[in-house]
């Protein structure tokens, strides 16, 4: 009845039973099969709307579809789109302006303010945080054409401008007319920044606020001035909070230009706040002489996507994905 | 510093002294109020422009440029049939991409959490990259893709190019990644007894997700419902990316209309617009406070 | 409903949950999986009651293979540890579950239920919401949710592990008279041996996935196949000693440096045989302190000193240091002894058990 007690049991695998494989085969395809039936929705979606994009984005860069030949069969091209981009006058002054925006918007807000707000609001009382970073949260709550529509209004000229109006008022004429047509990076940057800002601090806060009060309180007890435990204690601990934000909010600003559509469509004059992916956006919807150049946008497009791929890379890494997967504790029968 | 006439009790280990401590707080909220003041200032003018005849700055003037002005005109659009066709549209897509994507992420969430099946690894790497990508890149592609769909028989002309069901497909389709990777972290948090126990009591694996799992992530539900109807409510760069004309225009795209089409621009008109459309979320703000900040925090589950 | 399980094993990606589970359930019998916590008796559950696939070897219901019957075609009850209810349905709701989605009709539903949970104490509950039950009453309808649908076969895993100490013994009566009067079959899962003694026709200890015994209760205790079992059963354990047996003058000696007691030929022939080193075992119970108005014979008594006095209430537990060899002895009355004393000890030699210490059978029993 009992069996042997053998010490190498635990080492050897168990084995199935010669035969058995077969007829759980069936059974496999049909538990696969119910939990596809789950996924159906999803899978019909991402690939009408992700994957097959994706393809027809990179056949198309290398076509030259546009408006004007659009009922004609495609003809390809080669890479003669890619010289183009890369030969463009303005690929330079594109290229810094995305460099720019991204890194400034990053270090400023999406990171910089962020975590400063995040500290601040979770070292004063809990209620007077959390309306801190309710208020906060109200532009990123805000249709993005209103949103844009009250900066527009603030960053006016005399006399309509909001900020023309109090600065002088407040702190003397020496911050007097500043305008959008004037300095359209600042308003770019602000807009975009006060958008951003909120995710980090929601994350930051969070991270924050799981950190064990015994650690805090064994720091006071040992001395440490607030901003020592900032430096010593706080930050170390949201580490992995601060390089998830920085690789996801990097791929946002790299990725989106709604408020810079709405707020100065690139402009004022020629390419003065124009990024990357506007640039995408721009020559395939916004038509030069009545003409949308497809192609050529989808050209833009795919090289910011290939970024994008990597940095989704780098963001899954990050994600600390092996602890994510709980294996199933139900087999199908 | 502090006159110490009397000697200060001996105080348990605690927080800085009290004055440098007083001092912080100020500072804090100093920073604080400091920091939200551009917010405040752009919804109070909202607010205040749209009583008024004209702005300047924050100040209402009357015709005559004197401080007053309060008027109700800017209100009128309330009777123009556009702006309710344009609510409508902004209805339509909030609300198709709450069943949406709700359905599509609690099927698929359960799926990638509860299931052994091939492929599972490679579709919740899927997921999470889709995740960080945005697929704002993709809308040249995607509308050969809507162009396609509207050539369907029968059916295209309700999900293809310039139509209000291409929008909220186009939406679903964005939003999707997000709501099944919260989906999936609201079914992995589920005790598995309690799934075993049905199948044991005799439920099939759907009726299980119908009868028993979905009622216990109710909650994450609803936080993703609010969550998407935000978007759709708000949404404005694939609506005027993918629709022509007034007819199918949602409320964001009405507006930006409103503000460019109109020379020079009504500010007053525009601004009771923009109030006009965040009614719906105000009344979430006040009402959903913790909640909003907990789903907006939601796309970061695991860090 | 007789139940086999025949090298019934289980692993995910090499580690190994349940390896080579080989046994017999006798209809209508309660058997105990018995073991620490991860040593498999849950997979082995689980397997039977569907929810795991196995990954070798076979389960049978009176004959029948179901390893590929579905949990819900092989007319099982089970009953978790966390209950498992359903926390959106009621009291009649939970317990109704199984005959609603076999599509009973209401008036049999109502009827069904009705007598079930009368029979568990909480017919008058029927109306409430999980959440306003105490533990108690929750695995009450766990119970009644798994006998509703009048099983075959009754799975528990370890149901009582939740409920306080009180509780736990009062269900434990209860479930063992429900088991014995409805005569169904019933695998229960636990860690606790207490349980496991009282409620057992019949007790499987289990091991890192392996089983290590199978047997009933009073043959576990008093004679254990395997060392881990010896050592496994009995609270406080088993004491072990390294010793050679020696046969001098006809008589069977246990030697070690510490050790040097005189043995019945019963018990020590078979380890005799046994070239050097065996495991000698001896329970707290049979050792105890020596009553100077019952002398005990040559040979039985060692010399220790008090390390531990531990009173237990009813019994006094002492630790002892015999020549630097550390033994529990549990004794009636301490009668005043104190850490430090040098007590004269006498050893019950006819129960003592002998194991091989290289495959750590008994000499005994194996």
């Amino acid at each position: 009845m009992t069996p042997p007690l053998e010490k190498e049991a635990l080492v050897r695998a168990a084995v199935g039973e010669p035969g058995s494989t077969r007829r759980t085969l069936g059974r496999r395809v049909r538990s696969t099969a119910t939990a596809y039936g789950f996924l159906g929705p999803t899978i019909a979606l991402v690939l009408t709307f992700f994957v097959v994009p994706g393809i027809l984005l990179l056949i198309l860069s290398f076509t030259d579809l546009a408006s004007v030949n659009f009922g004609d069969p495609w003809n390809f091209v080669g890479f003669a789109n890619f010289e183009r981009l890369f030969t463009d006058r303005f690929f330079p002054k594109i290229l810094r302006n995305t460099v720019f925006y991204v890194f400034t918007t990053l270090i400023l807000f999406n990171l910089g303010l962020a975590l400063v707000l995040a500290l601040v609001t979770t070292n004063i009382p809990r209620r007077s945080g959390f309306f801190f970073r309710l208020v906060w949260l109200l532009p990123r709550l805000t249709p993005s054409v209103v949103y844009i529509l009250m900066w527009k209004r603030i960053a006016q000229a005399e006399p309509f401008g909001i900020y023309n109006q109090l600065v002088p008022e407040f702190l003397g004429a020496s911050g007097g007319n500043l305008f959008l047509g004037g300095s359209p990076w600042t308003f770019v940057i602000l807009t975009n920044g006060f958008i951003g800002a909120s995710f980090g601090m929601i994350i930051f806060t969070s991270a924050l606020l799981s950190i064990p009060e015994d650690l805090l309180t064994a720091a006071k007890v040992d001395g440490a001035s607030t901003w020592r435990i900032i430096r010593d204690i706080k930050l170390p601990l949201i580490k992995w909070p601060l390089l998830f934000i920085a690789t996801y909010q990097t791929l946002s600003l790299l990725t989106s230009f709604e408020y810079i559509l709405l707020l100065t469509e690139g402009g004022p004059g020629l390419f003065t706040t124009e990024v990357w992916a506007l640039t995408a956006y721009k020559r395939a919807f916004a038509s030069y002489a009545g003409n949308s150049q497809w192609a050529f946008g989808a050209t833009w497009a795919i090289v910011l996507v290939t970024v994008a791929l990597m940095f989704a890379v780098v963001y899954v890494k990050l994600f600390k994905f092996k602890e994510l997967i709980q294996e199933p504790r139900i087999d199908n029968l | 510093m502090t006159t110490t006439e009397i000697a200060p009790p001996i105080r348990p280990v605690g927080p800085l002294p009290k004055t440098r401590e007083k001092m912080g707080r100020r500072f804090a909220y100093g920073f604080l109020i400091l920091s939200i003041v551009p917010i405040l200032i752009g919804y109070s003018w909202l607010v205040i422009a749209t009583f008024s005849f004209r702005t300047e700055g924050l100040l209402p003037r009357n015709a005559e440029g004197g401080i007053g002005g309060f008027t109700l005109r800017n209100w009128d659009f309330v009777t123009d049939a556009a702006i309710w066709n344009a609510m409508l549209n902004s209805l339509l897509i909030a609300v198709a991409m709450v069943i949406g994507v709700g359905v599509a992420s609690a099927a698929g969430g359960y799926a990638l959490s509860r299931f052994k099946f091939a492929g599972r690894k490679a579709f919740l790497t899927g997921t999470l990259v889709l995740h960080a990508f945005k697929a704002e890149m993709l809308l040249i592609a995607i509308f050969f893709v809507l162009r396609s769909l509207g050539d369907i028989p029968i059916i295209g002309g309700f999900i293809g190019f310039n139509t209000v069901g291409g929008v909220a497909l186009v939406m679903i389709a964005l939003e999707l990644p997000l709501g099944i990777w919260l989906m999936k972290g609201f079914f992995d948090n589920l005790p598995w007894d309690m799934e075993r126990a049905a199948l044991i009591d005799g439920a099939s694996r759907f009726r299980v997700w119908w009868q028993i799992m979905l009622p216990q992530v109710r909650p994450g539900l609803a936080a993703l419902s609010l969550f998407t109807f935000i978007a759709g409510w708000n949404a404005y760069l694939v609506p005027f990316t993918f629709t022509v004309g007034s007819k199918v225009a949602n409320m964001p795209v009405f507006l930006n209309q409103l503000i460019s089409d109109t020379a020079p621009t009504n500010w007053n008109q525009v601004a009771a617009v923009g109030m006009f459309q965040m009614v719906p979320l105000i009344i979430f703000f006040i009402f959903t406070q913790e909640l909003l900040l907990n789903i907006y925090a939601g796309g970061s589950k695991g860090t | 409903m007789r139940v086999e399980l025949d090298n019934l094993s289980k692993s995910w990606d090499g580690v190994v949950g349940a390896d080579r589970i080989t046994l017999d359930i006798a209809d209508g019998d309660l058997v105990a999986f018995l073991g620490p916590s991860g040593c498999g008796k849950t997979t082995t559950l689980l397997m039977v009651a569907g929810i795991y696939k196995p990954t070798g070897g076979t389960i049978s219901f009176d004959g029948r293979v179901v390893n590929e019957v579905a949990p819900k075609d092989r007319g099982i009850g089970m009953v978790f540890q966390s209950y498992a209810l359903y926390p959106h349905m009621t009291v009649f709701g939970n317990i109704s579950y199984p005959l609603r989605i076999q599509k009973v009709n209401k008036g049999e539903i109502r009827e069904r239920v009705q007598r079930v949970a009368d029979m568990m104490g909480i017919g008058d509950l029927l109306d409430r919401n999980i959440a306003q039950l105490s533990g108690g009453q929750q695995q009450r309808v766990s119970l009644g949710r798994a006998l509703v649908k009048e099983p075959q076969l009754l799975l528990f895993d370890e149901p009582l592990s939740n409920l306080d100490a009180r509780l736990r013994l009062s269900m434990r009566g209860e479930i063992k008279r429900l088991q014995d009067g409805l005569g169904i079959t019933s695998i229960y899962v636990t860690h606790d041996q207490v349980e496991a003694m009282t409620m057992a026709d019949k007790i499987a200890v289990m091991s890192k996935g392996v089983l290590q015994a199978y047997d009933v209760p009073e043959d576990l205790y008093d004679r254990p196949k395997t060392l881990f079992v010896a050592g496994f059963v009995g609270n406080p354990p088993m004491n072990f000693f390294d010793v050679e047996i020696m046969r001098t003058d006809g008589d069977f000696r246990a030697k070690s440096g510490a050790i040097d007691l005189v043995l019945p030929a019963d018990r020590a022939e078979k380890a005799a045989a046994a070239k050097g080193k065996v495991i000698m075992g001896i329970r707290p119970e049979d050792v105890d302190l020596v009553d100077d108005s019952a002398p005990a014979g040559e040979g039985l008594t060692l010399t220790g000193e008090i390390t531990v006095v531990e009173p237990l209430g009813r019994e006094d537990l002492l630790g002892v240091g015999i020549n630097g060899v550390d033994m529990h002895v549990l004794v009636d009355k301490a009668r005043g002894v104190r850490v430090g004393d040098s007590v004269d000890f006498v050893f019950n030699t006819s129960r003592v058990q002998f194991f091989d210490p290289e495959t750590e059978l008994s000499f005994l029993w194996a």
